[in-house]
């Protein structure tokens, strides 16, 4: 049997995997690296996100850019709520839009520990919302990606529309970085670099247990073939809505963690080539696969960042290219070729792990999906 | 000022002047989504890259134009036959492959838009390009208060007859029947000795084309750029889903997107009109999530 | 199995969290890791930041500006550079992508050290780095217009503000084409500011608003503005509609009817390059306001018109009024590092000094193809003359008004609640200083 589907294997990949990117900052003290590298987290964040989604829960989600900017935002208005005190109450773009008081959308955010909260709450809510209703109107598939798609566009002219309470397209410039009880985050201490990995850590570990247990069980078996699972008595809307509103819950994390180390958010981030790029590097990298995602985020990422600038306009270009190639001769991804690869170095027959008799750790992709 | 009142004034002139124009911007709409409905109804791919077929019909019309000295009249089918020639290419090069897989369809497409907006960025530049069309399209009719441009009656013109044209096509003739059968269900009509293969490859080639045509108009309407293409396909799309892939469906969908858009931005203002519409899309879709004319087919 | 899988957890959570935690201890302080060495020594090239977009969306008008930069940069160095050492540009793309920007700002200040950074077109760009450039006390040379309401101590901009731009454009035209006027812009931050500016003026000079419409960013279907526009009846428009959807805008204008003659639009945007796009039968008769043409008569101009496009840099043909902009903003840099080195010498020159010791500084009407600009030493932004240009048949500008005086940029003019920005910081009504505002 190839080693790749070996559940045990596949734990001690990730561990391993984790345990280079912990002691990264034990080697690097570069400021701007690590702030760099923090940064390929959270795109490392959104491509489990989509992997999650997609590549096991088959549902392809082009508007990950909502949760994940609605999370953005709501940090932003903590961190810039920590600025204000008494004699300077409410954030100066709102003088600049004829605002005299701090608008009731805001007032939460004055508390840290409420405005992380609804960081986090109000995109997964939104998921499960959005989510419950598309998929209770047994709306799947392409169309289901372009309503997501849809639904940020709409989302951006939203944001950018209001005006006084978003600043709009110039988007919200917290002055200081993230204060928790009296302690800062420096953006560029190994300290976010650990916040950002241990969250990464947390949610594919998490990720990779939902995948194991028996709601994954049903989630796979709704990839293959909703209809089937219907019959079986199963509710397929809300495995698919719940599903769809975990790997919204972890863009938002991810959206907090981007505020924490840019201090910066704008409509930018409900851009449907941010979004799509989320999608590329799962694509890329093996959207099967947890951290074949994450990997092909961190290899498309780092690839624009160093390679971008010796390409200059041939870069999206090469990308394209490169991601039609993967596509059509690489649907599994990157990791694919590692599959492959370890598929001819078969283990001998190994008992199986427990009451796991399917390979639930190797998600087969099915037809017609 | 404009933010604040929901209904401003209203004069009667003007808001029929507001529908006419609903007319012609559902017209615009549907030209643009017409290529598309026919590569999904036919084939049930997503073609992320139809924005990007629009802007080379625009970018073959301007190269046209500015090195062979073609006038624009020419330039319009010119496109057509330019653009359906790409998506022939593209459909024997990649499409092919894909078709039991929808959801890489959308994805190999994406990395094609990509791939054509940055080449045409690195041949032409980034900057605008000029189309010029002869004087007679440059200016307005008058009747009355009724007040329309040319040009956006030539668009009107031109998207009717193509959507006649289609029509006839699917309806009238032989190859239109072929279509039809392996729209239905493409392993019968195999059976039946319909190659699905040709009808495939030829469908994918006219919405491309049309794509093509579309462009070369817009670009006179608006603008010429590399990322032309990118603000209509989302609208495209959303024709065809409420649509529901269908020919009729499009058109009704478009007719009716375009005139409420255009209703919308009379009574409120543009950027809050594109908003309402989206959330009515959605709630429409919610209540009836086949579209509107949904064709009689195997479930996708 | 579920008492296997919870142990195997707990085991790694235990090995992994020490292995993670262990090595905090070894991990020097960052500060100290680069700030002893100097930004500028003597005798070595004087490196500095590029960052403009050069694919994407706003290549367009940032393209220009890194090679006006180039050109500026030759032109600098061959004269015998800074202090004899020649500046030494490092160019990045940001790709339109404000992930990038922000992420190239950090390369350039914490990797590349460079001394200065000259960027951005966008507001939103330039606040996507703000953070950056303000937390390593950075310099920035902002060369666009934009709508003011910052005050922050690590930024110069060349480019006008609200208050200069429309300021002598909106009573011109009331007096040219009637009182009633109609503002159109597209929908975000800067038309709007641009337009409360403007309603001040208007308002100063006996006019009326019949209308005020914002069209999406990137829309280019005008028809039911002009629609309301033919309902209104203005004597003009005031445009501050952008990029793409400016081109359809002037288009859809004449295709709808509208004669320029009765009815222009008067824009702050405009200029020479969207004239070409558009064609000229579609400029023609419209107005700009801009503290720049290509087509300003004087010997200065003259010089940096021929030379640039018959440099390898002038490939696109046009010197644009935001390329001007751009180009003075590298002289800006010259004299403001030259004295900033005179007054603190190599070893403590910072990018702060250097903005600190800007205050005042001329780039005089020989060097300046505008004329004489100055950089005003409380806000840091450009005193200049703002001109009024009417298109012409060939897509040149012709000058119809000149500004007698250079206008005093005022980024609060509008908010005088908020205070008066100094070179410490804002100083509100009751006394307190803030800094760092944006």
């Amino acid at each position: 049997m190839n080693i790749f589907y070996n559940v045990k294997a596949q734990w001690l990949a990730y561990v391993a995997f984790f345990l280079v990117l912990g002691l990264i900052p034990a080697y690097v003290d570069d400021g701007f690296l690590l702030n760099q590298m923090s940064t390929y987290g959270v795109y490392g964040l959104l491509a489990l996100a989509i992997s999650l989604c997609w590549g096991f829960g088959g549902i392809l989600n082009l508007g990950l850019g909502i949760p994940f900017g609605l999370g953005a935002y709501g940090m932003a208005m903590t961190m810039q709520m920590q600025s204000q005190d008494s004699s300077n109450p409410i954030p100066p773009f709102m003088l600049n839009n004829s605002l005299d008081h701090l608008p009731m959308l805001w007032v939460p955010f004055n508390s840290t520990v409420i405005g992380i909260a609804l960081a986090l709450i109000v995109p997964t809510l939104f998921c499960a919302i959005f989510g419950g209703l598309m998929f209770r109107a047994r709306v799947s598939g392409p169309f289901f990606a372009i309503m997501t798609l849809a639904m940020l566009s709409a989302w951006y002219t939203l944001i950018l529309d209001l005006q006084p309470y978003t600043n709009g397209v110039n988007g919200i410039t917290p002055p200081a970085p993230l204060k928790i009880g009296g302690f800062t985050l420096d953006p560029y201490s190994p300290l976010a670099y650990w916040t950002v990995f241990a969250l990464l850590l947390i949610a594919t570990f998490a990720a990779k247990l939902m995948t194991l247990s028996r709601f994954g069980l049903v989630v796979q078996a709704v990839r293959g073939d909703a209809e089937r699972v219907r019959f079986l008595g199963y509710n397929v809307a809300s495995y698919e809505t719940a599903i769809y509103t975990i790997s919204g819950l972890i863009a938002a994390i991810a959206g907090c963690c981007w505020v924490t180390l840019t201090q910066y958010v704008s409509p930018a981030q409900f851009d449907t080539t941010l979004s799509l790029s989320m999608v590329i590097w799962a694509g890329v990298g093996g959207r099967l696969s947890l951290i074949g995602s994450i990997v092909g985020a961190f290899i498309i990422m780092g690839a624009q960042s160093y390679l971008g600038d010796a390409l200059l306009a041939t870069w999206l270009l090469v990308l394209g290219g490169f991601f039609i190639l993967v596509v059509r001769f690489l649907p599994k991804g990157l990791i694919g070729l590692v599959e492959s690869l370890l598929g001819r170095f078969p283990v001998g027959l190994k008992k199986s792990n427990g009451d796991h008799q399917l390979p639930s750790g190797a998600m087969f992709p099915q037809a017609g999906e | 000022m404009a933010l604040g009142s929901f209904f401003g004034s209203f004069e009667l002139s003007s808001f029929i002047n507001a529908l006419i124009l609903g007319v012609s911007i559902a017209s615009i709409w549907l030209l643009a989504a017409l290529g598309l409905t026919i590569i999904y109804g036919t084939a049930g791919v997503i073609n992320m890259a139809h924005g990007e077929f629009i802007m080379l019909g625009a970018y073959s019309s301007y190269t046209l134009q500015s090195y062979l000295g073609l006038p624009f009249f020419l330039c319009v089918p010119a496109s057509f036959v330019i653009v359906a020639a790409v998506g022939l290419i593209l459909e024997r090069g990649l499409i092919r492959y894909l078709y039991k897989r929808p959801l890489d369809t959308l994805l190999a497409t994406f990395g094609v838009s990509l791939v054509l907006m940055q080449g045409v960025r690195l041949i032409f530049g980034s900057d605008p390009k000029y189309l010029a069309v002869p004087q007679i399209f440059q200016n307005n009719m008058q009747l009355g208060f009724l007040n329309i441009s040319v040009f956006r009656v030539v668009v009107l013109a031109v998207t009717i007859g193509a959507a006649v044209a289609l029509w006839a096509l699917f309806y009238r003739t032989r190859f239109g029947v072929q279509v039809r059968a392996v729209m239905q269900n493409k392993e019968m009509a195999a059976s039946f000795g319909i190659d699905a293969d040709r009808v495939y490859m030829l469908t994918f080639a006219l919405g491309a084309g049309l794509a093509g045509l579309a462009g070369s108009l817009f670009g006179v309407l608006n603008i010429v750029l590399p990322t032309m293409g990118a603000s209509y396909v989302v609208q495209a799309f959303l024709v065809v889903v409420v649509g529901g892939g269908t020919l009729a469906g499009s058109v009704v969908a478009g007719g009716a997107t375009g005139e409420l858009q255009s209703i919308f931005a009379y009574f409120t203002n543009d950027t809050f009109a594109r908003f309402v519409l989206f959330v009515l899309i959605v709630v429409f879709l919610r209540i009836r999530p086949q579209g509107l004319f949904a064709p009689s087919a195997t479930r996708r | 199995m579920g008492t296997h899988r919870r142990d195997f957890l707990k085991k790694t959570a235990l090995v992994g969290g020490a292995l993670v935690a262990a090595p905090y201890g070894f991990v020097r302080n960052i500060d100290q890791a680069w700030g002893a060495e100097s930004w500028v020594k003597k005798g070595q090239p004087i490196k500095i930041g590029v960052l403009f977009s050069l694919s994407g969306a706003l290549a367009v008008p940032e393209e220009d500006s890194t090679l006006v930069m180039q050109y500026a940069i030759d032109e600098i160095n061959k004269a015998g550079g800074i202090d004899g050492s020649p500046i030494e540009p490092v160019i990045v793309d940001a790709k339109s992508d404000f992930t990038v920007y922000s992420e190239k700002t950090k390369e350039l200040i914490l990797r590349n050290k460079v001394v200065a950074l000259f960027g951005c077109y966008t507001s939103a760009s330039r606040k996507a780095i703000m953070p950056t450039v303000m937390a390593q006390n950075h310099l920035l040379y902002y060369p666009t217009c934009y709508e003011g309401a910052e005050c922050t101590q690590n930024a110069i901009c060349t480019g006008p503000l609200a208050n200069q731009h429309s300021k002598d454009l909106i009573p011109f035209m009331v007096e040219k084409f009637g009182k009633k006027v109609f503002f159109v812009g597209s929908n975000y931050v800067w038309p709007k500011e641009s337009n409360k500016n403007a309603k001040i003026w208007l308002q100063q000079a006996g006019g009326e608003l019949v209308g005020e419409e914002y069209i999406p960013l990137g829309s280019s279907e005008f028809g039911p503005v002009l629609n309301k526009i033919r309902e209104a009846k203005p004597g003009f428009i005031f445009s501050t509609v952008v990029g793409a959807s400016d081109i359809a805008f002037h288009k859809q204008f004449k295709q709808e009817g509208f004669k320029v003659d009765s009815m222009p639009i008067a824009s702050l945007t405009t200029g020479e390059i969207e004239t070409r796009a558009m064609g000229n039968e579609f400029g023609a008769g419209h107005f700009l306001s801009a503290p720049y043409f290509q087509t300003m008569d004087n010997p200065t101009n003259h010089k940096f018109v021929e030379g640039f496009l018959k440099s390898k840099y002038g490939k696109n043909g046009t010197t644009h009024y935001n390329m001007e902009e751009t180009y003075i903003s590298a002289y800006v840099f010259k004299y403001g590092l030259e004295k900033a080195l005179a007054a603190v010498g190599y070893d403590a020159l910072t990018p702060r000094a250097i903005r600190d010791h800007s205050g005042g500084i001329k780039v005089e009407a020989d060097v300046a193809p505008e004329g004489l600009i100055w950089i005003d030493d409380k806000n840091f932004n450009t005193w200049l003359k703002p001109k009024i240009g009417q298109c012409q048949a060939d897509g040149s500008f012709k000058i119809v008004k000149s500004a007698d005086e250079n206008v005093a940029p005022d980024p609060y003019s509008i908010y005088p609640e908020s205070g008066k920005c100094t070179a410490d910081g804002l100083v509100a009504p009751d006394g307190k200083i803030r800094k760092s505002v944006i």
